[in-house]
């Protein structure tokens, strides 16, 4: 009996936190995107079904985000990961100032995300900018560019800027993990005559796995949902190039006004990171 | 519990014949206000006004602008809560929707019993009726965009400052040159003054089919062309925000660009007398200024709102007004406050009364939000870079607005 | 000649990714020391000509961001405190127990996060309005710690996972109970995860803005909140946001160089037969 309560009991503060403060507004949320709720008409909201959900089908801006938030989450998640992975293995090794450059590392992570968005539109700046005075100095520019004003060159700007927030979490989270690998596992490698490389294939990757699986799973949950850096360096734009999936339910919600269309956007976004998830928790449990 | 209970009781009945005697029970009014410069406190006026009025107490709030979405979303979220502050610094662009949310208090036999009404022109009582016919919002503060000039440019090319479209043409061409533009567009959010002031002056109206008329399509074609055929915009117009376009001008990149008297003294200390600024040019449909406007209101839900009247009103009065714009920025509504205004240099204050004949605002109906917000910004960019026509991008602003 | 290969090999490679994580930052720096006027002087100069401290005076002095960082110092430590307390026995619960409902219910922690929070803000605010939490620092912790618990369960779990169940087994035959179990040897090997995960929910209520603005503002402003009000509707006080950006990286920075050297007190030598 005992053993049996013992994992609720563990859970029931959590459980119970998440439940008031999280469960009763994603309630709320699923309930709102079945009507017709425009924010500043309290009074009638109209049942409609999943009208909402069948509107998004004809939607072009609808389809066009949720590429846009394919492109975002692959790309600045994979190049956060790469960065973050090599920095925590970098900052495990033994050199005279490992400490204070631990402490450094995570300086992009700790500034909020507007001063980073109002920082990189700042150094992207057409004509004050840090990165088309370096570029033109160096010779590696002939021309200024409008980082910002076209197409491809903003969604990459934005990317550059997620990716420099976030590669600190993939590091430090990476080099805890590094530190609860057994150095026995080391030892009996280089006994066996293991590289470097075969070692870190061998020992560190097995050893590291979950701490991995679990950090990316989560920064995908994260990114695919963050929309500030977005909207304070390019508002979506130029256009609709940098709209994401969030940041169109968000415009929809409040700037538009229609709060029922905007969170039939946010369960469609939920939905499809949940078939993510459990795809990869089925792969885990097994 | 129960005995707790009858102690309450008691105390209330106690304190009933108090509360009867003093019949002048101090009030608590909520305040909230947006000022751009953080150092800004009204503390001042909050204190001179409690002095005359001991029997209220202002808690002045100051939330972030965030390009208006903060303020509005957080005024929204208050609204529906229940828990709205009693008076609010208020903006065109929400005031339908704040209508139908039916969250402000008329203010019309408040305004009709006020020693100051008359000290406000008429000009602003126009602008400030809401489509109802009602007056829910006080005026505290304005602004008239215009256009600035780099007057040195202007007269060592010999050229006079634009007063029609043909002038400013020929102006922003032949001041285009290496690494400098004649027109500084902000083409991302807020840019619609741009656009309102150089095609629904030049040709374009805000009303049904006005948008898509023949000569609203070619002012909008003459538009988007000043950009991909006479680059005459800096390439990063598209996304540039306000902070660019007054930096392109501070650093000799734009030669005109329309802004207002709020940025008139950082262009001052920037380029002395080489900057002035003239009302924007007028075209076919008679010139297009947007006035930025800037109001009190009382929210609905106040159980003070005589209080929060009186306060209101006197952020609005002679010399409160005046020390109030100060802390914004912006300029006096008074007409006693104007006559000795020496907040900014004389010509900018010229240009701003100048424009205020043809000062303009969007059309009070929910959809501007949106459009400010979302739609322009999206849709002119899309035309400027060439992934739709001017035309369509007309066609969509006339379905948002006309259906 | 091992030094040498040792600088080649680690200390450069590091550099270069400290270039990369600081530039912004110090440009930020320059920035926040250059006069008004040089901001919009074009062609750029990379060092400012005069170095002026005005920037930073003013902010002390003249705007309460002082006080915002003490506000946002309270409510980064509860959400550590609180965020901790929360996910430790979820996360053991859920790396040494087997019980039914185990992984649809990890899998559910993390629908938590899959909602975009700008639009449970509005329930959210209701919420907070009726238990007569607003604007004050218990309702953004609650707030701070709730919303980061999925994180902080996986990622303690992943930690807590990760030691040897061996000791757990060796523990229990030497007579110790769960709770000691959990005390004595858990904890201390889970340390490295614990400061990982408390520098995370640190970071993550330092830098959160939509509760800071929605739930709080009068009484309770963090900085982010006071951060947001540099930026006016004609006008960026860029002197006042980049002196109190440089300024707002430094506690967690700080805080990670104190924390760091536990990141490295996992196991210790033969804790673990190979």
């Amino acid at each position: 009996m005992h053993a049996r309560s013992l994992p609720w009991l563990l859970l029931a503060p959590a459980l119970l936190a998440t439940g008031f403060l999280v469960l009763l507004p994603v309630a709320d949320t699923l309930w709102l995107s079945l009507h017709d709720v425009i924010l500043y008409r309290p009074r009638s909201q109209p049942f409609v079904g999943l009208g909402n959900y069948i509107a998004l089908l004809d939607d072009a801006d609808f389809w066009e985000s949720l590429g846009h938030s394919l492109v975002w989450v692959v790309v600045a998640v994979g190049l956060q990961f790469s960065l973050g992975f090599t920095a925590a293995l970098l900052l495990n090794r033994a050199f005279p100032w490992r400490g204070l450059a631990r402490a450094l590392v995570i300086v992009p992570w700790a500034l909020p995300s507007v001063i980073i968005g109002l920082v990189w539109t700042w150094m992207l700046d057409f004509n004050l900018g840090l990165i088309n005075t370096l570029g033109l100095r160096w010779g590696l520019l002939d021309a200024p560019v409008a980082w910002l004003a076209q197409p491809g060159t903003a969604m990459l700007a934005v990317i550059l800027a997620v990716v420099w927030q976030g590669f600190p979490f993939f590091a430090i989270t990476l080099l805890a993990g590094l530190q609860g690998i057994p150095k026995e596992l080391y030892e009996a490698a280089e006994i066996d005559g293991a590289s470097t490389f075969n070692s870190f294939r061998n020992v560190t990757l097995p050893s590291l796995a979950p701490v991995i699986a679990t950090a990316l799973l989560l920064r995908m949950i994260w990114v695919a949902n963050s929309l500030d850096l977005i909207l304070v360096m390019t508002g979506g734009g130029p256009g609709t190039a940098t709209q994401t999936l969030p940041l169109y339910a968000f415009l929809k919600a409040w700037s538009g006004a229609d709060y029922g269309h905007g969170s039939a956007l946010a369960v469609v976004l939920a939905i499809l990171l949940l078939g993510v998830v459990s795809t990869y928790a089925a792969r885990a449990n097994r | 519990m129960k005995r707790r209970h009858l102690l309450t009781t008691a105390a209330a009945l106690a304190a009933a014949p108090l509360a009867l005697a003093h019949a002048q029970k101090k009030t608590t009014i909520r305040w909230w206000y947006h000022f751009d410069d953080p150092a800004s406190n009204p503390a001042a006026l909050v204190a001179d006004f409690e002095k005359a009025n001991p029997d209220i107490t202002v808690q002045a709030e100051s939330i972030p602008w965030g390009g208006g979405a903060d303020y509005d979303n957080r005024l929204y979220a208050a609204i529906i809560a229940g828990n709205a502050p009693d008076a609010a610094m208020v903006k065109f662009n929400n005031q339908p929707r704040l209508i139908e949310m039916e969250a402000l208090a008329p203010l019309d036999s408040y305004i009709d019993g006020w020693s100051g009404k008359a000290d406000i022109a008429e000009d602003f009582w126009r602008l400030h009726r809401a489509p109802d016919g009602h007056r829910y919002y006080l005026p505290v503060q304005y602004v008239v965009l215009y256009l600035y000039c780099r007057q040195d440019w202007f007269a060592k090319a010999g050229l006079k400052l634009p007063t029609n479209f043909e002038d400013f043409t020929a102006a922003a061409q032949a001041l285009t040159g290496a690494d400098r533009w004649g027109f500084g567009l902000r083409g991302g959010a807020g840019g619609h003054d741009h656009w309102a002031s150089l095609v629904l002056g030049n040709g374009a109206k805000l009303s049904k089919g006005g948008l898509t008329s023949p000569a609203a399509l070619a002012a909008n074609k003459w538009f988007i062309e000043l950009f991909t055929q006479r680059k005459v915009f800096p390439p990063s117009a598209p996304n540039d925000g306000f902070v660019q376009t007054i930096n392109n001008m501070k650093s000799g990149r734009t030669a005109m660009t329309i802004h207002h008297i709020g940025s008139a003294n950082d262009m001052q200390a920037a380029l002395g007398d080489a900057i002035t600024a003239v009302p924007v040019p007028i075209g076919s449909t008679g010139g297009w200024s947007s006035f930025g406007d800037g109001s009190n209101a009382v929210l609905a839900q106040s159980k003070s709102r005589d209080a929060a009247w009186k306060w209101i009103s006197y952020l609005s009065t002679g010399a409160a007004n005046v020390a109030f714009n100060k802390l914004s920025g912006q300029v006096t509504v008074t007409t006693s406050g104007a006559r000795d205004w020496n907040v900014q240099p004389a010509r900018f204050l010229a240009a701003t009364t100048a424009s205020l004949k043809m000062a303009q605002v969007l059309p009070p109906t929910a959809q501007t939000a949106d459009f400010t917000r979302t739609v322009w910004p999206q849709t002119t960019q899309k035309a400027l870079l060439g992934q739709i026509t001017p035309d369509a991008m007309m066609q969509t602003f006339e379905k948002l607005y006309f259906g | 000649m091992k030094t040498a290969r040792r600088i080649l090999a680690t200390d450069l490679p590091v550099a270069a990714i400290l270039v990369f994580a600081l530039v912004p930052w110090v440009w930020m720096l320059l920035t926040s020391l250059r006069p008004e006027a040089e901001l919009t002087r074009a062609p750029v100069h990379l060092f400012p000509d005069v170095i002026s401290l005005a920037n930073h005076i003013e902010l002390l002095r003249r705007t309460s961001f002082a006080e915002n960082l003490r506000d946002s110092l309270i409510v980064a430590l509860g959400a550590v405190s609180l965020g901790l307390l929360l996910s430790l026995p979820a996360a053991y619960a859920f790396a040494r127990l087997r019980f039914r409902g185990h992984g649809a219910l990890k899998t559910g922690f993390l629908m938590v996060n899959m909602f975009p929070v700008v639009l449970l803000i509005l329930p959210l605010f209701v919420l907070m309005k009726s238990l007569g939490l607003l604007d004050t620092y218990f309702a953004l912790i609650m707030g701070h710690a709730t919303f980061t618990l999925p994180f902080a369960i996986w990622l303690m779990s992943g930690y807590v996972a990760a030691i040897p169940p061996e000791l757990d087994e060796a523990a229990m035959i030497d007579g110790a109970t769960r709770l000691q179990l959990f005390v004595r040897v858990l904890l201390p090997l889970a340390t490295p995860g614990m400061v990982a995960v408390g520098i995370y929910l640190f970071i993550a209520s330092w830098n959160e803005y939509l509760f800071a603005l929605m739930l709080a503002g009068r009484n309770v402003r963090t900085v982010t909140v006071a951060l947001q009000m540099f930026i006016g509707e004609n006008e960026i006080h860029w002197g006042l946001l980049t002196a109190a950006g440089t300024l707002v990286a430094l506690p967690a920075t700080a805080l990670f160089l104190i924390a760091q050297k536990h990141l490295a007190a996992g196991l210790t030598g033969g804790a673990v037969k190979g």
